[in-house]
């Protein structure tokens, strides 16, 4: 008994071992260990990966059955991607399984829309009347008539694209607030994607970024704690504290959307105090001297006055990043909810260029190399979405591309705004979307303006919704799929860290339903698409798209801890088209790396880093980082903030959720269970309000009814909540909540003015507003 | 009484307060809702604009002198001499949470049945292969570790623990 504890107690317990992270080895059980300890209890232990967030690559876990049922998890050690931890989502997942919210049978409405009266259909027959509507539509209103939402990238993100593809339509509705916006950002500065070394640098910004919630047990938390035992000094730049910049060193609490700002002025102090690299300038940058006279204006004084940050402080970090030995910025998510998104990740990009930072591989830095799109990651397999069959034509027909048309398809493939898609059914312009399949995404309450939305999925021809609990809109739906968690799926494979590994079933399906993937294949058949979907085979489309690899879909079985990828003579994973070379420092070739654009122009025209950016020039964009207020905001909009005096502004990560899921999970909302406003102790007391009491947020353009947390690390003229909250609890009792206003959706509260809600370049809904709060 | 105890000892600067020995403890367990056997808490330091946080974990710390052990009126709970582990019998439980007064860390729970149940460090679920209990397992940091340790050092480690609680 208790072998590996005495393994532990030799080693007296101390935090600096010698595994990878600095810590001491994991205690997570091996196959063998979870086979034996299921066999204990008379249960099995099957090899699997969790699929509570997130797109690939997902953790890798034992699922312990017993008698039928999914009963728990544990963390798989040999798994690269999370060696053996679980984080709170992956622990509660058979709750999620069998939560009483998920739907069981394919539902056809035959009330009025929103009224919720539905008829149980079967699959087939659902199947059946979706391509029969799309067929219709295509006839008379064309391929582009039809729209597929999809808030970020997701494990079948790929199958959405080759249906719309091969359909005809370019109508992908990404949210315009995730990943691709830095993609596009950096590109088009630096020619491809940078990544923060972690391992290497002394100095790290973590700048809008949330690196413990998103993905807990992989390696970016990790690798944060480890860079801190490390003692490289680590700069928080969030209006916010969470546990993550709790440890930091240098908290830079700016308002919420004005990081554009606060990268201005730090390029500001750079360029005055001559803190840049001239060699890397001279050699590698275009257009340093048109910056140099621009940046003028943007003196941290100014910068004190828009981003609340002290003029001191925000000179003190940029002296830091500018002298370091070698210092990453890891920029998240945080920075693409602003109408100055693009000019931020510009100039955040041109800070990394003009301090040389971008050039100190392997001493630390940012390193430029692969891309977020499609294609990224270990082996190479056949790529799912056929973008080879973009064409100029159908980047012409989209409804409301996420990016401008000349700059499309980006790395995703050609996409509309998730929001303009919605938008273009009660403008009519430049023609109404008819179809909109949401597979996996709420719009009342995953994207702006949810008055709108709810008048668009009134008017919208026909809805449907593909998910696996119910949803916030499915009452809008004419068709509501449910389909199996991927604990009810033996597919698709994963792909990490150079090996390859087959999904396992834990469970049969719980109702009449199936995968998503097998929504896209069995709807691809209906149309009359079958060449293109393996007609209707999930193992003839494993097999497919393993065939560069020499395996079978069998064979991968054959591993159920993953096969390596090595002897199979399959190539390192190749970045995602035009986003540049995998190489380290090699400038001379990333900067003439090629767009994703159909004529393949380059990302860098001179070759070099685009400080100046001639190609936004040409289009009529700024071709030098500006900064833009959001639409509402204390220094744009100063008469407005009399009456709302405080900047509110949202998460997108938590602890316990993904996005505006699992509510309905009763271990996770025990942590979260209520919709929390974070307000300081000095803004709560001057409004008379107490830890936990109701209250009342208002906006210029919706209210929602909250409670209070009294939260010292916030700045005390700002107020955020988690987004995403509608879900009740059964278990615990809990109801839902009010889409609209009275309810707890941030989304209510936001502009969505067209000519100020949207950076114009790169989407980028604001996710600021001004606020008042009251008890309620 | 052993000199050798097995005790949790918790690594609060690599604690990602992810709750994920929270709710492996939840899952692992069946515990019933609204009642934890493990939590994590965070807690502030300092004011606007110097302020930062840090996060403790907390369950049954299995005390050197427990003060349930004392405090039960019905000798309910025990500490086995020879591993330390402090368990609860909750057929002799009459539920009068004496036991909750006395606890420093505020540990002992009172589900649907009234009667007291906390961390047994999976005494009562281990088999012969048992490894670290799941609250162990699953961390991705490694915040939170079980060991055999001497009485002076699992002391160390209740008054570090102890100063998390009461700042939480």
């Amino acid at each position: 008994m208790l072998d590996r504890r005495s393994f532990l107690n030799s080693m007296g317990v101390s935090v600096c071992g010698t595994s990878l992270y600095g810590l001491p080895p994991f205690s997570a059980y091996t196959l063998n260990e979870a086979m034996a300890a299921a066999k204990g209890d008379g249960e099995r232990a099957i090899p699997t990966f969790c699929g509570m967030c997130g797109p690939s690559s997902g953790c890798g876990i034992y699922a312990f059955v017993k008698n039928g049922r999914f009963i728990r998890v544990s963390g798989m050690k040999e798994c690269p991607t999370n060696q053996g931890a679980i984080c709170a989502k992956g622990q509660a997942a058979p709750q999620w399984v069998y939560s009483p919210a998920r739907l069981k049978t394919p539902l056809k409405r035959i009330g009025a829309k929103g009224e919720g009266k539905f008829q149980e259909i079967t699959w087939n027959e659902a199947i059946g009347i979706i391509a029969e509507k799309l067929k219709e539509q295509k006839k008379k209103f064309g391929p582009e008539s039809l729209a597929m939402l999809s808030p970020a990238r997701r494990s079948y993100s790929d199958y959405m694209q080759r249906f719309l593809i091969v359909h005809g339509s370019p109508n992908y509705g990404h949210s315009g607030i995730c990943a691709m916006q830095r993609g596009f950002a950096f590109s088009y500065t630096l020619g491809g994607q940078p990544m923060c070394d972690y391992q290497g640098s002394d100095v790290l910004i973590i700048w809008g970024k949330q690196p413990f919630y998103s993905g807990p047990a992989q390696s970016g938390a990790r690798n944060y704690i480890a860079a801190k035992k490390r003692g490289a000094k680590i700069i928080a730049i969030k209006p916010s504290i969470e546990p993550d910049s709790g440890m930091a060193d240098i908290w830079v609490p700016l308002r919420p959307g004005t990081d554009a700002a606060l990268a201005l002025s730090m390029l500001n102090v750079i360029i005055k105090e001559d803190l840049i690299d001239a060699s890397f300038v001279e050699k590698y940058c275009y257009g340093y001297d048109k910056l140099r006279e621009h940046i003028q204006k943007y003196s941290p004084e100014w910068g004190e006055k828009v981003t609340g940050v002290p003029a001191k402080q925000i000179q003190e970090v940029a002296r830091i990043y500018a002298t370091a030995k070698g210092a990453g910025i890891d920029l998240g998510n945080g920075v693409e909810h602003a109408p100055s998104a693009n000019d931020a990740i510009r100039a955040v990009a041109i800070l990394m260029a003009v301090t040389g930072n971008l050039n100190r591989t392997g001493g630390g830095g940012n390193r430029l190399g692969g891309g977020m799109g499609p294609g990224g990651g270990a082996g190479s397999t056949k790529s799912v979405n056929l973008k080879e069959r973009y064409t100029q034509e159908m980047v012409d027909k989209l409804v409301g591309p996420e990016f401008p048309k000349v700059f499309q398809p980006f790395l995703e493939g050609t996409s509309s705004a998730y929001y303009r898609i919605l938008d273009s059914v009660l403008t009519e312009k430049p023609y109404p979307i008819r179809t909109v399949i949401a597979p996996g995404t709420q719009p009342t309450v995953s994207t702006r303006g949810t008055k709108r939305v709810i008048e668009a999925l009134r008017k919208l021809d026909f809805y449907v919704v593909v998910d696996v609990t119910r949803t916030a809109d499915m009452n809008y739906a004419d068709i509501v799929l449910p389909t199996a968690t991927v604990y009810e799926s033996d597919h698709p494979f994963e792909l990490m860290g150079g090996s390859i590994m087959a999904r396992s079933r834990v469970i049969d399906p719980l109702g009449s339903y199936k995968s998503i993937f097998e929504f896209f294949l069995d709807l691809g058949v209906a149309m009359g698409y079958g060449e293109d979907f393996w007609h209707g085979s999930m193992t003839a489309c494993m097999n497919d798209l393993l065939s560069p690899l020499n395996l079978t879909i069998d064979q991968v079985r054959e591993n159920p801890l993953g096969k390596s990828l090595q002897a199979s003579g399959g190539a390192p994973g190749g970045p995602g088209p035009g986003s540049g070379g995998g190489g380290r420092g090699n400038f001379e070739s990333i900067f003439q790396a090629k767009s994703s654009r159909l004529d393949g122009a380059p990302y860098l025209p001179q070759g070099k880093v685009a400080i100046y950016n001639t190609t936004f020039e040409k289009e009529g964009y700024n071709p030098l980082p500006e900064w833009r207020e959001p639409p509402e905001s204390v220094t744009g909009t100063p008469d407005l903030a009399k009456k709302y005096p405080l900047t509110l502004s949202d998460y997108h990560t938590s602890k316990c959720y993904t996005a505006s899921w699992q509510r309905n999970v009763p271990y996770l909302r025990e942590v979260q269970p209520y919709p929390m406003l974070h307000i300081h102790p000095d803004a709560a007391a001057a409004r008379g309000i107490k830890n936990d009491d109701w209250i009342v947020v208002e906006s210029p353009h919706g209210w929602m009814k909250v409670r209070a947390e009294l939260y010292p690390g916030i700045r005390p003229d700002t107020v955020m909540i988690l987004h995403g909250w509608w879900q009740g609890c059964n278990e615990l009792g809990l109801e839902d909540l009010p889409i609209g206003d009275g309810g707890a959706n941030v989304n209510n509260l936001y502009s969505v003015d067209p000519d100020k809600a949207f950076d114009p370049l790169i989407t980028a809904m604001s996710s600021q507003t001004l606020v008042e709060v009251r008890k309620a | 009484m052993s000199d050798e105890q097995f005790g949790f000892l918790y690594v609060k600067e690599n604690c990602l307060q992810c709750h994920g020995c929270e709710v492996a403890c939840k899952s692992w367990r069946n515990i019933e809702l609204d009642v934890k056997w493990r939590h994590v808490k965070n807690i502030w330091i300092g004011t606007y604009p110097n302020v930062i946080c840090q996060s403790v974990s907390v369950s049954c710390m299995h005390c050197v002198e427990p003060a349930c052990v004392d405090a039960c009126p019905q000798k309910a709970i025990r500490k086995h001499p020879e591993d330390g582990i402090v368990v609860v019998d909750r057929e002799t439980c009459i539920g009068c949470k004496a036991c909750g007064q006395a606890c420093p860390f505020g540990v002992p729970q009172y589900g649907k049945d009234n009667k007291m149940q906390k961390c047994d460090m999976c005494e009562s679920e281990r088999n012969s292969d048992m490894v670290d209990p799941p609250c162990v397992m699953t961390c991705p940091t490694q915040a939170l570790l079980l060991s055999k340790m001497d009485v002076a050092r699992k002391r160390d480690a209740e008054k570090s623990v102890k100063a998390l609680v009461d700042a939480a």
